[in-house]
């Protein structure tokens, strides 16, 4: 496990800004990320880190605004089961529990 | 909250070779203590980000320090009262503590990529004019020992511990090795630099000792067959030989095994 983005999250709260942190942590069948997988995300929408890139990701960043909007922490779930081929061409098939935190 | 204390001790506890679990109760009945974090230690002994979550200490060792123990990242879910837990337990292990017997040239290189592979990196000499922080200034430690037998009497060992012996005489090595193959603990790896006849000398030595060891599990000469020469050419082969060894790989051209492939064509 590294230590990397959670450094990068204290270092954006001594700056003051915003952002949200999005952990995997527990995932079902097969997942483009496993477990620890994290993610910065930024209130203009950039990201720094990745939980697996396509729809996925699009849902958990807008998401993750939210919840650097309204402070409260949450769970959300991305599904990749439904659909075999997604049109972007995610083709895993297994479902990824994130918790979304603002910081 | 993620609060900043937690993650410099976070830090603090991995350079210090401890293995440490970062707990976030990621759901809990009462939302207040959603998002909070606390650091668990292997004897049970805790930090807690937030004062508010000391209510879970007993919960979090019988429930989380089994899977520290098995070496699991994961989420639990458990009762502990009136209340619903879950909590993300994520560990963090301790770096692989890489001990270099012998300062000499060839340690130089093979400590700077000891380095960039994130190791934590022990330079030891009995020599003080070579155990000197300003001749390794980017290691962890240098060791100034009394002896190369007092030192490996007494350096915790795991299997986590990786041990390469690039002493200035085979006599150094025997000592080290006789204190090594003596103790219960045993290094993830142990290689020894040396020509065929020095090798040879060694076990010689050693077997009066240890009749029935058959030393096979000592990687030596040291390194992977790539025509090293210089100092650092040799790091490099000594290097990748540790990789091999920490990530149980074959050690053999990636390319050999996708030519035959290709000759299958793309189905």
């Amino acid at each position: 496990m590294s230590i990397h983005y959670l450094q990068q999250a204290v270092a954006i709260r001594e700056r003051g800004e915003a952002a949200a942190l999005a952990t995997v942590i527990q995932t079902k069948g097969s997942t483009p990320r496993k477990v620890g997988a994290k993610m910065i995300i930024y209130p203009n929408g950039d990201i720094e880190g990745t939980i697996g890139g396509g729809c996925g990701e699009a849902e958990v960043i807008r998401e993750a605004l939210n919840v650097i909007e309204t402070k409260v922490p949450c769970h959300y779930v991305v599904d990749l089961t439904s659909g075999l081929l997604y049109e972007d061409g995610g083709i895993c098939g297994g479902t990824m529990e994130i918790f979304i935190e603002r910081l | 909250m993620l609060n900043d204390q937690i993650i410099e001790k976070l830090q603090k506890s991995i350079e210090k070779r401890r293995e440490t679990a970062l707990i976030t109760i990621t759901d809990h009945t009462d939302r207040r203590m959603v998002g909070n974090r606390i650091l668990l230690w292997n004897d049970g002994s805790q930090y807690h980000g937030n004062t508010a979550s000391q209510c879970l200490t007993e919960a979090l060792n019988l429930h989380c320090l089994p899977l520290m123990i098995m070496k699991k990242t994961k989420t639990i879910n458990f009762q502990w009262g009136d209340a619903i837990v879950q909590c993300y337990v994520e560990l963090y292990k301790a770096p692989i503590h890489f001990i270099i017997a012998g300062a000499g040239h060839v340690c130089e290189p093979v400590a700077k990529v000891g380095k960039m592979l994130d190791f934590f990196v022990t330079v030891v000499d009995d020599r003080p004019e070579f155990a000197t922080e300003e001749r390794f200034p980017e290691v962890d430690e240098v060791v100034c020992c009394e002896s190369y037998l007092s030192y490996f009497q007494h350096v915790p060992i795991t299997s986590d511990t990786y041990v390469l012996l690039l002493t200035r005489g085979h006599k150094f090595d025997v000592i080290s090795l006789q204190q090594l193959l003596s103790r219960q603990e045993k290094p993830g790896y142990i290689g020894m630099i040396g020509s065929r006849r020095r090798i040879a000398g060694v076990f010689e030595q050693l077997r009066e000792d240890f009749p029935n060891e058959s030393f096979d599990h000592i990687y030596t000469p040291v390194g992977i067959d790539i025509g090293a020469q210089t100092p650092e050419e040799i790091s490099i082969s000594i290097m990748a030989e540790i990789l091999k060894v920490k990530n149980q790989a074959s050690g053999h051209s990636l390319s050999g095994e996708v030519h035959s492939l290709a000759k299958l064509g793309f189905r």
